[in-house]
């Protein structure tokens, strides 16, 4: 992680540097599982043409307090026709309450958008943390260690000069790898506030049950923040 | 894709919609957990109480959908032969009873779990909630879908909901209550697995947080193990100090998911230690 992060700042002080940094605050909750306020920080670099750093840091409020996930990636465009790109990103995630915490490593291949569809698929490596090490990132082996399929397909259908919405289904993101019993819908969008900061917004939920042939709506996301491009 | 293709595709999803068995409208508007959790610990109908077994040494077998459908074809007879040969003093069976949950199925079932000629705790899969009546009759015959009993005051079984994939907040508060208990070796029962091996399947406990959750109030409370159904097959996995089973199923051949071997898990308690082993029914 160290030495993926000294990348990082390699990258940015070496090269003439795109940053995207954002903030947002939102809401998390789970019936009877969780339900916590979140505040999100995230910077997109790109130190040269078809390559991508990202990282982030998700902090609880009201439950689980403290750092609640961070996250930080590695991307390479392998195909520039289809915008089809390599991703590489690791995770942690904790919940201070229940003494637990989650590692995890993404291998997703992500094409788009094209015609404003983007899609994503690829594997997760789930390595689930319980007692004393709970919060180190660095634990790579556990008894309940598994392997998950991932899956976006997500579409933006409205995109106006300054505004767009996009929706569709997303089984991960920066901060998160659902199960894949968990059917996860999302919709989000942004609207320029001016040149270079945008208000955006996102909204998801997640089916569960339905692979057992019963489904319903369990968990809310909600989050809302300002994306500036430096 | 033309949209001539699309109507065909669309006919033959409607198509195999209306030909299977489910209850399609029942299964939307049914009770869900919280519903029937709350019903249950009403007190309405009220929970089984223990059987009676020597209280130094006793057996008991634990296994999961029978999935019993028209046909009637099941393993029990198999599973008979092996109480009397193995002294067997009861039995758990952790859901999915039927495949359909029609009325003939249930009736079917109910009479073969009868036969076994032992006594049995029975709770909910999601099998059983494919009628809109599914739970009414599941009560009926079972009584509640979440409840505790304790065996010859030394093992507490805590049969939880989880026919929906999940356990929802009642049932949360209710089985950390139940985990707190300290004087009794405490075990989980229930349908669906929180971890079972490292495969990439979508048959366990729905969410990330909610499995974590789980397994940290099993680890914190010292719950001795989490015995599932849903996915057939005998797996065992140890996840810090806690034991998670996938405890066989009694389905006929080619019924439903076939991850393993059909058979059960057998506990048996002498002298204040408890041991296991799987039986597999071929």
């Amino acid at each position: 992680m160290k030495r993926l992060l000294t990348l990082v700042v390699l990258f940015a002080a070496t090269a003439r540097a795109a940053v995207v940094g954002s903030a947002a605050i939102g809401y998390r909750g789970e019936p009877g599982v969780e339900s916590e306020m979140q505040a999100v920080l995230q910077a997109d670099i790109t130190p040269v043409r078809f390559f991508k750093v990202d990282a982030g840091l998700s902090l609880n409020l009201f439950q689980n307090n403290g750092l609640g996930a961070a996250h930080l990636g590695l991307a390479a465009e392998v195909y520039s026709p289809a915008h089809l790109t390599l991703r590489l990103a690791g995770q942690h995630q904790q919940w201070t309450d229940w003494q637990a915490g989650e590692n995890r490593l993404l291998v997703v291949f992500e094409a788009g958008p094209l015609y404003g569809l983007d899609a994503g698929a690829g594997l997760v490596r789930r390595v689930p943390v319980f007692g004393d090490r709970y919060s180190s990132p660095l634990v790579w082996s556990s008894d309940a260690a598994e392997w998950n399929f991932l899956y976006r397909l997500r579409w933006k259908f409205i995109q106006r000069e300054n505004w767009w919405i996009r929706a569709g289904l997303s089984s991960y993101d920066r901060f998160t790898a659902h199960n894949p019993q968990q059917f996860p819908l999302e919709a989000d969008g942004a609207y320029r506030l001016r040149d270079g900061l945008e208000l955006a917004g996102l909204v998801s939920t997640a089916i569960v049950g339905y692979s057992g042939g019963l489904a319903s709506f369990h968990d809310l996301d909600l989050s809302v923040g300002v994306r500036h491009d430096f | 894709m033309t949209s001539r293709r699309l109507f065909l595709l669309g006919s033959a999803v409607l198509l195999a919609l209306c030909a299977c068995k489910w209850d399609l409208w029942g299964i939307v508007t049914r009770p869900n957990v919280e519903d029937r959790v709350r019903e249950n610990l009403s007190g309405d109908p009220p929970a089984p109480g223990p059987v009676a077994v020597k209280p130094d040494s006793f057996r008991f077998a634990v296994f999961g959908d029978p999935q019993i459908q028209h046909d009637n074809v099941n393993r029990l007879g198999k599973f008979k032969q092996e109480v009397a040969a193995r002294s067997i003093d009861f039995f758990c069976a952790l859901g999915d009873l039927t495949n359909d949950a029609t009325g003939d199925e249930v009736d079917s079932i109910k009479s073969d779990l009868d036969r076994v000629g032992i006594p049995y705790y029975a709770t909910i899969g999601n099998h059983d909630l494919f009628q809109a009546d599914g739970w009414e009759r599941f009560k009926q015959n079972y009584g509640p879908s979440c409840y505790s009993v304790v065996i010859a005051g030394r093992i507490k079984l805590i049969f939880l909901d989880t026919a929906d994939g999940t356990v929802g907040p009642t049932q949360f508060d209710w089985l950390e209550t139940e985990l707190q208990d300290s004087a009794h070796v405490k075990i989980v029962l229930t349908h669906f697995p929180v971890y079972d091996g490292d495969k990439p399947m979508m048959w366990r406990l729905a969410s990330d947080a909610e499995r974590v959750k789980v397994q940290g109030l099993l680890e914190k409370y010292g719950a001795y193990a989490w015995c599932a159904g849903h996915t057939h097959g005998l797996r065992h996995m140890q996840v810090g100090a806690v034991q998670h089973f996938t405890c066989g199923a009694m389905a006929p051949d080619g019924v439903g998911l076939d991850y393993g071997n059909p058979g059960f898990l057998l506990f048996t308690f002498v002298r204040d230690s408890l041991s296991w082993q799987f039986v597999e029914l071929n």
